[in-house]
C-alpha cells in the first residue's frame, strides 16, 4: 500500500519535472553560471581544486606514509587516488550543496509555487559538469602514464549510474532535514570527513581486515569507489554481487529519501 | 459551468512556532512536560470565492492574515484545515525579484525568471525585446544586476512578471515602492489586463487605490474574514471599525 503511493508519487514528480524542464536547465546554469563570477581563474578552479588536492595528498600517504597500491603494484599512487578522489568529491560536494539548496532558496520557495524537489536536482546535476570537467585531468594523466585500459571501463556507466541514485537520495534527504533543522548542516560536513575515511579513497579495499570486510559491503560509497578502480586502473569485472547490493540499498534510499522530501514539503514555507 | 477560478472553503492555517529557542531551553521543558511549541492561527475558518475576471482587493491592518492568503493561493502553502481550490496560470508579482540572482545579468535573469515562472524558453525569447523596453534598461541590460539601482532592479522584475500572460495576477503591495511613473506605468498594464478578462488579487493598505482598480473587496482583521462583496460597501465596514 505504502510502496504504491511512493510509486505513484514518483511518476507524478517525474511527470513535474519534465514539464519544468526548463526551470531545471536555467537553475543548472544559474549554479554552474553564477559561481566562479568575479574570479580571475573562473572555471579553471573546478580542474585546480582537485588536483592541488590530489597533489598535496598523494605526498602524504604515498612519499610520508608509503600506502601500497595493492596488485596493480605498477601504478602511481597520485593515478590510484586520483580514480577515487573524483567521485568522492562529486558524492561529497553534491551533498553538501544539496543540503544547504532549500535553504538558499528561501525566498522563492515562499513565493513561487514549481517542484521543490527542482532546487535539489539542479545542483546535483551542476556537480555532474563539475566532475566531468575535473575528468579531463584524470584522461590526460593516463594517457601521459600510458596505462592500459580495455572494454571493462564501459562498466563505470552503470557504476556512476549507481551512485548517482544514491547521491539523490541522500541529498533528498539532507536538503529536506537542514530545512526543519540547521543543526543538519554541521552534522554532515562531519559526516562526510569521517565516511571517506571509511570509504577506500585513500587506501586500497584489501588493507582492511576480514572481519571488518562487511562494514564496506554495506557502505555503497565503498562498492562504487572500488569498482571505479577494478574496472578503470584494473581493467577487471566489478564484483557483481556487491554492486547489486549497492544498487539495493542506493534504490530504497532514494525511496526513503524522496518520501521524506514529500512529507515535509507541505512545511517548507511555513517553517524556513 | 461554474466561472469560479479560487474557492476558499473552511480555510484555516496555523504555524506552530518553537517556544524554546536553543536546547539548553528546549530540553529541561520537554523533561518538565511543558509545551514545546506554540500555535497562532492565521486565518481562521475562512470562506469565499472569486470568479473569472474579477478584480479583488484584499484589505486589513497589518498582520491580518492578508499575506497568508496571498500564499495559500500562489500555492507555496497548504492550508492546516480546509480546502483551497485554484483553476489557472498564476503570475505572482509578490515582493518583486525573488528570484534574481546578483551575479547574472539582466538578460540571464529574464531567462531563469521567466522559467521560475513558469515560461518556456521559446515564450521568453519571443519577449525578450518586449521585456526590455518594458523595464526601459537596454543598456544595463548585459550587466550583473548587482549593479543595477533598486528602481532598475523593480523594473526589470515587473516587466518579466507581466509578460507571463497570466489567468491570475498576484499584486501585493508592490506600488508602494517606485516613483509616480513607474506606478502609473504598473496600473496601466493591470488595467490592460483586467480588459482582457485576468483575475486580479490586489493587497494595498491604500484605500484610495483599492477603491479604484478592484470591483470586489475582502476585508480580514485579526486572521477572520469581517466583511466581503462590492468594493465600496467592503470599504465602508473597514471604516467603520477602524
Amino acid at each position: 500500500m505504502l510502496y504504491n503511493e511512493t510509486m505513484l508519487a514518483i511518476v507524478k514528480e517525474i511527470r513535474d519535472i519534465i514539464k519544468w524542464r526548463e526551470l531545471l536547465g536555467q537553475m543548472v546554469s544559474r549554479e554552474v553560471k553564477a559561481r566562479y563570477k568575479q574570479s580571475i581563474l573562473g572555471y579553471f578552479w573546478i580542474i585546480l581544486n582537485p588536483l592541488a588536492q590530489m597533489l598535496v595528498m598523494s605526498f602524504a600517504f604515498s612519499i610520508i606514509l608509503r600506502i601500497p597500491t595493492n596488485a596493480t603494484g605498477n601504478i602511481p599512487y597520485s593515478v590510484f587516488l586520483f580514480v577515487a578522489l573524483l567521485p568522492w568529491n562529486l558524492f561529497s560536494n553534491s551533498l553538501s550543496s544539496a543540503c544547504g539548496s532549500l535553504v538558499g532558496s528561501a525566498s522563492l520557495i515562499t513565493k513561487v509555487y514549481f517542484p521543490r524537489t527542482i532546487l535539489v536536482l539542479s545542483t546535483v546535476v551542476a556537480k555532474i559538469i563539475d566532475f566531468a570537467l575535473a575528468l579531463t585531468v584524470l584522461v590526460v594523466y593516463m594517457v601521459a602514464y600510458q596505462l592500459p585500459i580495455n572494454l571493462n571501463i564501459l562498466w563505470v556507466i552503470p557504476i556512476f549510474f549507481i551512485q548517482q541514485i544514491f547521491t539523490l537520495g541522500l541529498s533528498l534527504f539532507f536538503a529536506a532535514a537542514n530545512l526543519l533543522y540547521r543543526d543538519i548542516q554541521y552534522l554532515l560536513s562531519l559526516l562526510l570527513l569521517l565516511w571517506m575515511y571509511l570509504t577506500p579513497v585513500i587506501y586500497p579495499a584489501d588493507l582492511v581486515p576480514e572481519k571488518y570486510q562487511f562494514v564496506f559491503q554495506l557502505n555503497p560509497m565503498s562498492v562504487i569507489i572500488n569498482a571505479y578502480r577494478q574496472t578503470i586502473l584494473g581493467g577487471g569485472m566489478p564484483n557483481l554481487v556487491s554492486l547489486s547490493i549497492a544498487l539495493a540499498v542506493s534504490v530504497a534510499i532514494l525511496l526513503f529519501g524522496f518520501s521524506y522530501f514529500k512529507s515535509r514539503e507541505k512545511i517548507f514555507s511555513d517553517n524556513i | 459551468m461554474s466561472n469560479t477560478v479560487i474557492k476558499f472553503q473552511n480555510v484555516t492555517k496555523k504555524f506552530a512556532f518553537q517556544s524554546q529557542k536553543t536546547f539548553k531551553e528546549f530540553l529541561p521543558a520537554l523533561i518538565k512536560g511543558e509545551e514545546t511549541s506554540k500555535g497562532f492561527t492565521a486565518l481562521d475558518n475562512i470562506s469565499f470565492e472569486i470568479e473569472k475576471g474579477e478584480s479583488i482587493g484584499i484589505i486589513g491592518p497589518n498582520g491580518s492574515g492578508k499575506s497568508t492568503i496571498l500564499k495559500l493561493i500562489a500555492g507555496v502553502m497548504s492550508p492546516t484545515m480546509g480546502k483551497v481550490e485554484v483553476k489557472g496560470q498564476i503570475s505572482p508579482l509578490i515582493e518583486l525579484g525573488a528570484g534574481m540572482h546578483p551575479e547574472l545579468t539582466g538578460r540571464e535573469n529574464i531567462y531563469l525568471n521567466g522559467a521560475i515562472l513558469g515560461l518556456k524558453k521559446k515564450q521568453i525569447e519571443a519577449n525578450l525585446q518586449s521585456i526590455i523596453d518594458f523595464s526601459e534598461i537596454e543598456e544595463f541590460i548585459d550587466q550583473p544586476v548587482k549593479h543595477y539601482s533598486s528602481g532598475m532592479y523593480m523594473r526589470l522584475a515587473f516587466a518579466i512578471a507581466v509578460h507571463v500572460n497570466p489567468e491570475i495576477l498576484i499584486v501585493d503591495e508592490i506600488l508602494a515602492v517606485g516613483d509616480d511613473a513607474f506606478q502609473k506605468k504598473c496600473f496601466r498594464k493591470m488595467e490592460e489586463f483586467k480588459q482582457n478578462g485576468v483575475t486580479i488579487i490586489f493587497v494595498s493598505h491604500s484605500l484610495e487605490q483599492v477603491r479604484e482598480f478592484c470591483n470586489k473587496a475582502i476585508y480580514i482583521n485579526h486572521s477572520k474574514l469581517i466583511a466581503q462583496g462590492e468594493v465600496n460597501k467592503t470599504l465602508e465596514r473597514y471604516k467603520e471599525i477602524i
